[in-house]
């Protein structure tokens, strides 16, 4: 290969990574979004009124930052948290997250049955299949999403057992 | 900042999260193109005048699920019901796995997968909506051949599901199904199947298992003649690009046809079983010359024979054919229980089908080796657009 192509591409390449770097240094708070897709809520027979149900979806970070999930909350709902499953005395059980579910700069997070999730309590509404109901995600690092359209998927009730300092309830 | 890709938002949306989410084991493991084969690429169209799935060349295996509805199920719940089934559906034909899918890695691809929804009379009876019935839709008056199984027959709501793979056909079934429990339980589910892919030139005709090529004379799916035979231009707005299927399970004494030697067999169809001509012609396109007779002064589509009695009559009674073949599990000696899933869509039943059927019921040779087992009737939704819900008019 002649030396005059060599340089002109080690020129390319240089300008290349320039222009890789722009958005980077520009965008630290501006830059990517959060997205949340493929999202709903479980219909079971433990979600009607008084009863619990929990929000799943994937939740997308294309930001040069993480954010964190710390929480949310709804009108078909008393109490919103967010769970992870852990093993507790040997045993699959959900607790609230301590200070949030972070989504790595760059990463997807997904929220579903068996891992964590958006948890709803004290349902002041029945959540019925096919029906949709308005929640509001809250993050720190970037702002709210609320989702006027998540939607009621049938699903068992599942087997996670609820570990709080305040309440044990079979799931 | 406001994110608004939820249930019907948009397949792209869908799609990306799928990769992110649950398909990217499933995408890396066929990323190489080598390995996937051409039948998962293959696609349907889910939006348009009309549900997808019937003007449309076989699939290889489908099921016909029909379930009856939960006394607590109204026509608000029906409309929440069909909501989830059509995103499903949407999400389905173009491979991707439906919302909260436990089993996610099954979508391995589209395979042609179809899915279309109708309603029985006793729905529309069971709602009080009689009035949103299409002209000519009700219970098919009883036929001579008739040996009725209430396994097979009747019913609320019909999905029928269709795939070029098994295994597709079955986990889109299954999210189906596990969507549509809220509000209803299966009455009966029928299997059948036509040709793989490649086994015989694409189209609307299968190899049955008496040996017939099965399902021609048929509309020519995109023509005008095909619109006039099949989709319902007028009447109740949810039903205007819908249509109405007569479905009957169809049993064949095949131990007895057996027993028949080709020129007996040719002449009860009237058609030539190498190729499906007629006995008076040389492709399965000819048309059969009804007026032709042997030396000896007989007719060379005998009076008896199938296709003399279904042929049309007159300009109306025609119907469009889209028939799979079924094999349920032989009996002890042997016996096969097999014969037909068959289908004929039209747009008017008490004009196109009833008025042949009643000729087939008079005198048909044919009748002697196939006995309709099972016998249902389903009015077809319009197509709808993105954003709309399948039969939204009917529900809301």
């Amino acid at each position: 290969m002649p030396p005059a192509t060599d340089n002109l591409g080690n020129d390319m390449r240089k300008l290349a990574t320039l222009i890789a770097l722009v958005p980077l240094l520009a965008g630290c708070a501006q830059s990517g979004s959060v997205e949340i897709t493929d999202y709903w809520v479980k219909s079971s027979e433990m979600s009607t009124t008084g009863g619990m149900t929990a929000v799943y979806g994937t939740i997308t970070n294309t930001m040069g930052e993480d954010v964190v999930l710390i929480g949310g909350s709804t009108d078909a709902a008393g109490v919103v948290e967010v769970h992870e499953m852990s093993m507790i005395g040997g045993e699959m059980k959900m607790q609230e997250i301590d200070g949030g579910l972070v989504i790595p700069a760059g990463q997807s997070v997904t929220l579903e049955p068996g891992g964590d999730h958006l948890m709803l309590m004290m349902l002041k509404t029945d959540v019925v299949a096919g029906g949709t109901i308005e929640v509001l995600f809250d993050f720190e690092g970037t702002e709210d999403i609320i989702l006027s359209d998540v939607v009621g998927k049938p699903a068992e009730g599942g087997d996670e057992e609820y570990h709080s300092g305040e309440m044990e309830m079979d799931n | 900042m406001i994110s608004r890709r939820g249930l019907l938002g948009g397949t792209a949306a869908a799609a990306a999260a799928a990769g992110l989410a649950a398909g990217s084991a499933v995408t890396g493991a066929a990323a190489s193109a080598n390995q996937e084969t051409f039948a998962a690429k293959r696609a349907l169209e889910f939006y348009g005048p009309h549900q997808m799935g019937i003007e449309a060349d076989l699939q290889a295996v489908t099921n016909f699920v029909v379930f009856d509805i939960k006394d607590t199920t109204d026509r608000a719940a029906m409309l929440r019901w069909m909501t989830l089934l059509t995103d499903d559906i949407s999400r389905l034909a173009s491979g991707e796995p439906i919302l909260a899918d436990p089993n996610p890695e099954l979508a391995i691809g589209a395979a042609r997968f179809s899915a279309y929804v109708g309603f029985g009379p006793s729905l529309f009876r069971k709602l009080g909506l009689e009035s949103q019935m299409p002209s000519g839709f009700g219970p098919l008056p009883s036929f001579k051949v008739d040996q009725l199984q209430d396994q097979f027959s009747g019913g609320d709501v019909l999905i029928h599901i269709a795939a070029d793979d098994p295994i597709v056909l079955s986990h889109g079934t299954r999210g189906l199904i596990r969507d549509s429990l809220p509000f209803a339980s299966v009455r009966y589910s029928q299997s059948g199947f036509a040709h793989t892919p490649g086994m015989v030139p694409a189209g609307l005709t299968h190899r049955n298992l008496m040996g017939q090529v099965d399902g021609t004379a048929n509309p020519k799916p995109g023509t005008e003649d095909f619109n006039e035979v099949v989709w319902i231009e007028d009447g109740p707005a949810w039903i205007q690009g819908g249509t109405q299927l007569v479905f009957r399970r169809i049993a064949m004494q095949l131990n007895t046809w057996d027993q028949l030697g080709t020129a007996s067999k040719e002449e009860v169809i009237g058609r030539k079983l190498s190729n499906g001509a007629p006995l008076t012609g040389v492709n399965e396109e000819d048309a059969p010359d009804f007026a032709a007779r042997h030396p000896n002064g007989l007719t060379v589509i005998p009076d008896f024979a199938h296709i003399r009695r279904a042929s049309p009559q007159n300009v109306t009674d025609r119907m469009f054919r889209r028939p799979f073949s079924y094999e349920a599990s032989p009996a002890s000696d042997g016996t096969p229980d097999v014969g037909l899933l068959w289908t004929a869509y039209q747009r008017d039943m008490t004009k196109q089908f009833i008025p042949v059927q009643r000729r087939l019921d008079e005198l048909d040779l044919l009748n002697e080796w196939t006995v309709p087992i099972g016998s249902a009737e389903f009015a077809i939704a319009g197509g709808i657009a993105r954003g709309e819900i399948i039969a939204q008019a009917l529900f809301s």
